[in-house]
């Protein structure tokens, strides 16, 4: 058994920033994760990281970056957290240069912004189209500095939950098959996003929502889990994301004829709306027929060789060897594709979810910035705020706990062990989890995206119950000890489906269109009735939907044009 | 959809033995040698482990390699390496430890990017804001930064293989990093100058070009530990062979036009360490029986003012 | 058959025999080669290392030399071949850049304009002079003989700027051309790796692990020798063979021939004309099996 004041379960951005934060103030922490850290999905983010820096020449102000995420987020964002966000921002920002960031620089050596989607004022701070790689790998830098424990390619099984609070963690070390109890005094919980759920997804095969799973089933809410975004430029073919940097440096979006079709949907912010607007002018255009393929373009031509190469060099790069197009030269044929979620565990802006101990942080937490609708260069940004105020509130949390130990270490790891013996002693049924994943995401991206309708939201929730019944048939077949993928890929189907269900039955219960949530049965927003969070708890029977109102500070709700 | 031949060096952890096994699988035409081993892993044989995540070349999990060269599988085409059906012989990363098929150790990989100090070392106390630094020196490292530590340079190193404690083009790229970063301290960047400069750092580098080739971020690894070189012989980090040996060699092209092949052995190792020289001299008794020893008397070429006013000008510069 | 030649610094010193089997085979393939005897050393990547505006300088001037002849180069060291070339790739490249390094051409009366083409001898022989042609050539052909390749780094790496875009199977000639003159290539994982000689007076001990390595790998294949392009790879691998071998505690005795010398054995020309008496280890038992 390991013992620990705090235990952080993912080594993204926002983990490693409340491991960091939790060693600074003096605690024992240690890290957990399924991958080595900066095997991170944190790596994908490109375009860059909001802050609104004001100092000279610039007329942004906090307030507006707050007003800009709330009207991003179509209302539904917390007003109490999104200022905690946009007023920390700045600092977290120079933190990060601190550390070692490499952002890029204006003229006279400072830091340089670009624009970004749905932001009144340029604040988005970058390194190229890698910002979130850049991040991530500095972060990790620090970790490495802290010499901290990591439990590094460590899978978790379970968390730990004793009178009521979360305790720790049982977890399977991925390279010797042992089950292990990893005791601790407060839990944050930062594992990332569900993109797996969907079929096809820009997110990384890691990001299959142990998190958001692990914590839902000792009875943490999560919150809002119907507001999943497509991102408007994800690349024909594979999936692969394109940043929106691009349009942030001038990109256009046009369709078959050559039309910048934006004009139509959002005269004034034209390709720099939110995301969800221009993922459905998107789909409209390929609708009507203006689309090729199934795709409209980006085109980037007009952007000039130089300032790609130097601010877009990665998204040339994907473009050019996933879909073999040269956007120096031509436009490259994109969708919508499933990219992020909006919703997660329900925390407050100290991170604290509801079960005590339990902290959440980044993408797999819902402090509730994002609302309906998440802000390029908002995430980067969620990371390092919540995740560095998570790591201070569980380390305050467990300094109030001198916690005795109560289940006995056998019990838990006997538990687990039971569940993975059967699993390997079932007979193969005829598929593998792989054909399950594959028809949940399959339905998900169907019925639960851009569009949606209660009829096809009602078949995607069917499908999941017939798949979670296929689950439980599942067969393990590989019964090594090390590295047992198909003991892992199967846990975290296992996940996935619990996250699916969730995402269903709480778009189902949203009789709205807000945000990324867009139904063709109820196509307006409705303040009156819906103006408030949708909870969802882990029940006997299927999952129980709650609501909860949202905060208010100073910025009512207003009809949502750009 | 074509039919894919897949290869795979299987290691069997429990019997710690490696044998190579056949597939064959149906896949798009645009697929990646990682989406066929995926295929495989999901619907044909469930055993076979493999690390991989994102599919865009950013995570640098599934660094491999392929036909006999380190690649990062999601980024190659199964059509650029098998352009007529051929087999595609896949394997783990060389010089690391296979945990099990194409899982390799990396353990060994991330002790040599800890053993550089891989954090910034920047003057302290912080600005209240961020340091001044010019836009060039940053994306100078932004070269560096794309590394993905996928570890496809350090399965290729040649020096590697006959020499563990070589730090390796991974890690030695990531200290330029911070070799390069205008915000380290002039102590924090001489110190890691003077801990580079020793056996294992960069003047072990053989400049075979084996991590530039592999390197799927264009990071070039070799040019870097070259940037360090310069970087530390411009800080007075000069009392070794590499130092010596550069000197002697650019004293003789400047003055001659050519290499004086005779001078530049003794003069790398040391005029006065005797011991270094002795050790040479079987090859060169062998080299002088044979005839082949290049003349002492080294002439200069014709047209040699010109190479050493070429260097004159630029030196100057 | 035309070029500009330029042996470079090694076969004019170190590995005198290479300048002396190229002549030979020059002539006997009615090669016509202008030595370029005002060009500088390559700078072989040390100069490089130094200062890369400087390396890219000498070179553009060799170029510049070529280009007023308005002829082709031609180089028969691995190492040149590979320096030359990059510096070729980003002369061309960039215009403004050729113009910064022109600057300090001028005093010596040379420009670049950026159209000289660099090759090695082996890529000579096997793009433009033909292996058909090399095969008429052919009096005494390798049969029977077992040859391991051996190419040099710098004539494989970095492929993106060695113009293996436009020829591709450049990092097969060496075996086309042995198959050619009637031999069999060996087949070995060393044969595209380092000989070890960049470092040999920074870490001899590695250097010398390196074609020990490499030597042996190819010694068990059963090859009568190994051939090369790379006159930096035979200094280590035959100077120091026996070195070689008492560092990896190995026995080995293998004949390293320079790729001039293989060919000029197949064209019937007599081995001390190649100077395959000046080598370390003895090419007799090499030279004697092949085939009158």
């Amino acid at each position: 058994m390991y013992q620990h004041d705090v235990l952080v379960i993912g080594a993204g951005l926002a983990g490693m920033r409340a491991a960091i934060e939790a060693s600074r103030m003096g605690a024992d922490v240690a890290v957990i994760t399924k991958v080595h850290p900066v095997r991170s999905h944190s790596n994908a983010a490109q375009g860059g990281i909001n802050a609104a820096m004001g100092g000279e020449g610039s007329d942004d102000t906090w307030e507006l970056h707050a007003y800009d995420t709330v009207k991003g987020s179509d209302w539904l964002g917390d007003q109490d957290s999104i200022e905690v966000m946009a007023k920390e921002a700045p600092q977290d920002i120079f933190e990060l240069e601190h550390m070692g960031v490499i952002f890029a620089r204006d003229e006279f050596g400072r830091l340089a912004t670009r624009a970004f989607g749905g932001a009144s004022k340029q604040r988005t701070f970058y390194v190229g189209d890698i910002t979130g790689q850049a991040l991530l790998h500095v972060m990790y830098e620090q970790l490495l500095k802290a010499g901290m424990r990591v439990y590094e390619e460590w899978f978790v099984l379970s968390l730990i939950k004793e009178e009521g609070e979360c305790a720790g963690a049982v977890a399977m070390n991925m390279m010797t098959g042992d089950i292990e109890v990893i005791r601790a005094k407060a839990v944050i919980m930062a594992a990332g996003g569900i993109g797996r759920v969907y079929e096809p997804s820009t997110n990384g095969l890691i990001c299959t929502g142990d998190g958001m799973a692990l914590a839902y089933r000792i009875g943490a809410p999560m919150m809002d889990m119907e507001m999943v975004q497509y991102h408007p430029t994800t690349l024909k073919g594979n999936g692969a994301l394109l940043t929106e940097g691009a349009r942030g440096e001038g990109a256009y979006l046009i369709n078959k004829d050559g039309d910048r079709f934006m004009k139509k949907y959002a005269p004034n912010k034209m390709e720099l709306a939110s995301r969800d607007v221009v993922s459905r002018s998107e789909a409209i255009e390929i609708q009507e027929g203006r689309g090729v393929d199934g795709c409209v373009y980006l085109d980037c031509r007009h952007l000039g060789e130089k300032l790609i190469r130097q601010r877009l060099g990665q998204i040339a790069e994907l473009a050019l060897e996933f879909a073999n197009v040269d956007i120096v030269k031509n436009p490259v044929p994109i969708r919508p594709g499933m990219h992020y979620i909006m919703g997660g565990i329900k925390t407050n802006a100290d991170g604290a979810s509801y079960v005590p101990g339990l902290f959440a942080a980044g993408e797999c937490a819902n402090v509730s910035i994002h609302g309906g609708n998440r802000l390029g260069a908002n995430s980067l940004l969620e990371t390092v705020v919540f995740g560095r105020r998570s790591g201070k509130a569980a380390v305050e949390f467990a300094r109030s706990k001198a916690k005795p130990v109560r289940i006995s270490e056998t019990m838990l790891v006997e538990q687990q062990k039971a569940k993975i013996q059967k699993l390997m002693d079932q007979p193969y049924p005829g598929y593998t989890s792989a054909r399950v994943r594959l028809e949940m995401g399959k339905i998900m991206d169907k019925h639960v995206s851009v569009f949606r309708t209660e009829q096809g939201m009602k078949e995607a929730g069917d499908t999941i119950l017939r798949l979670m019944q296929q689950y439980h048939k599942l067969s393990v077949r590989d019964h090594g000890k090390v590295y047992n993928w198909n003991l892992f890929s199967t846990l975290e189907l296992e996940n996935m489906l619990d996250v699916a269900e969730a995402t269903c039955m709480s778009a189902l219960a949203r009789k709205e269109s807000r945000g990324a949530h867009s139904r063709l049965d109820f196509p307006d927003r409705n303040d009156k009735e819906w103006m408030k969070h949708t909870l969802v708890y882990k029940a006997e029977g299927g999952p129980k939907i709650d609501y909860l109102p949202v905060v208010i500070t100073q910025w009512p709700p207003e009809r949502r044009t750009y | 959809m074509k039919t894919v031949n897949l290869k795979v060096k299987r290691f069997d952890p429990a019997t710690r033995k490696s044998k190579f096994q056949d597939y064959q699988v149906e896949v798009d035409d645009s697929a990646a040698v990682l989406d066929a081993i995926i295929e495989v892993r999901e619907y044909q044989d469930e055993t076979l482990a493999v690390r991989c995540s994102c599919r865009s070349a950013i995570c640098g999990s599934c660094a491999m390699r392929v036909n006999g060269h380190a690649k990062l599988a999601c980024m190659t085409k199964v059509s650029s390496v098998s352009p007529n059906g051929e087999t595609i012989v896949v394997e783990p990363l060389g010089n690391a430890e296979p945990v099990k098929d194409l899982v390799a150790d990396m353990g060994p990989f991330w002790a040599k990017v800890k053993q550089v100090q891989p954090w910034l070392k920047p003057s302290l106390p912080a600005p209240d804001r961020e340091y001044i630094a010019p836009q060039e020196a940053m994306q100078d490292l932004v070269g560096a930064v794309n590394c993905i530590m996928c570890g496809a340079c350090v399965s290729d190193c040649t020096v590697l293989e006959v020499d563990k404690n070589f730090i390796g083009p991974a890690a030695l790229a990531k200290a330029y990093r911070f070799v390069g970063d205008p915000r380290e301290t002039q102590t924090a960047r001489d110190e890691r100058l003077s801990q580079l400069s020793k056996y294992g750092g960069i003047w072990d580098c053989t400049h075979c070009y084996e991590c530039v080739q592999v390197c799927p971020k264009d990071v070039a690894p070799m040019e870097r530990i070259l940037d360090i070189r310069r970087a530390a012989v411009a800080a007075g980090f000069r009392d070794n062979n590499g130092t010596r040996h550069s000197d002697s060699f650019a004293r003789s092209v400047k003055h001659t036009g050519s290499l004086d092949e005779f001078r530049l052995l003794p003069e790398s190792l040391g005029l006065d360490d005797i011991a270094a020289q002795l050790k040479f001299v079987p090859t060169a008794l062998r080299a002088i029986a044979k005839g082949k020893v290049p003349s002492p008397l080294h002439h200069k070429r014709p047209g040699a003012e010109h190479v050493t006013r070429i260097f004159d000008e630029m030196e100057k510069e | 058959m035309r070029y500009a030649y330029y042996p470079g610094c090694v076969s004019q010193g170190g590995t005198p025999e290479l300048f002396t089997a190229m002549k030979a085979v020059g002539e006997a393939l009615g090669f016509t080669l202008e030595h370029l005897k005002e060009a500088a050393c390559t700078g072989a990547g040390v100069l490089q290392e130094r200062d890369p505006e400087l390396g890219d300088t000498l070179n553009a001037r060799t170029f510049a030399m070529a280009e007023k002849r308005g002829l082709p180069l031609m180089t028969i060291c691995s190492t040149c071949q590979g320096v030359m070339g990059q510096a070729n790739y980003r002369l061309k490249a960039d215009p403004e850049y050729r113009t910064f390094i022109n600057k300090y051409l001028k005093p010596e009366g040379l420009e670049y304009k950026g159209t000289t083409e660099v090759k090695h001898f082996m890529w000579v022989l096997v793009e433009d002079y033909g292996l058909n042609r090399l095969k008429e050539h052919v009096r005494r052909p390798l049969t029977g003989i077992t040859l391991a390749p051996f190419y040099g780094c710098y004539v494989l790496r970095p492929s993106k700027k060695l113009g293996y875009e436009e020829h591709p199977r450049r990092d097969t000639y060496l075996e086309q051309i042995i198959t050619a003159l009637g031999a069999t290539p060996a087949d070995y994982s060393g044969k595209t790796r380092c000989c070890g000689f960049p470092i040999l007076t920074m870490n001899r001990t590695n250097s010398l692990r390196m074609a020990g390595d490499h030597l042996l790998e190819a010694q068990e294949t059963g090859a009568d020798a190994m051939v090369t392009p790379c006159p930096l790879c035979h200094l280590n691998l035959d100077g120091q063979q026996p070195e070689a071998a008492a560092v990896r505690k190995v026995q080995l005795n293998l004949p390293v021939i320079h790729l001039p010398q293989m060919v000029g054995v197949a064209l019937g020309i007599e081995p001390k004309a190649l100077g395959l008496n000046k080598h370390i280890v003895s090419t007799r038992a090499f030279a004697a099996k092949v085939p009158a």
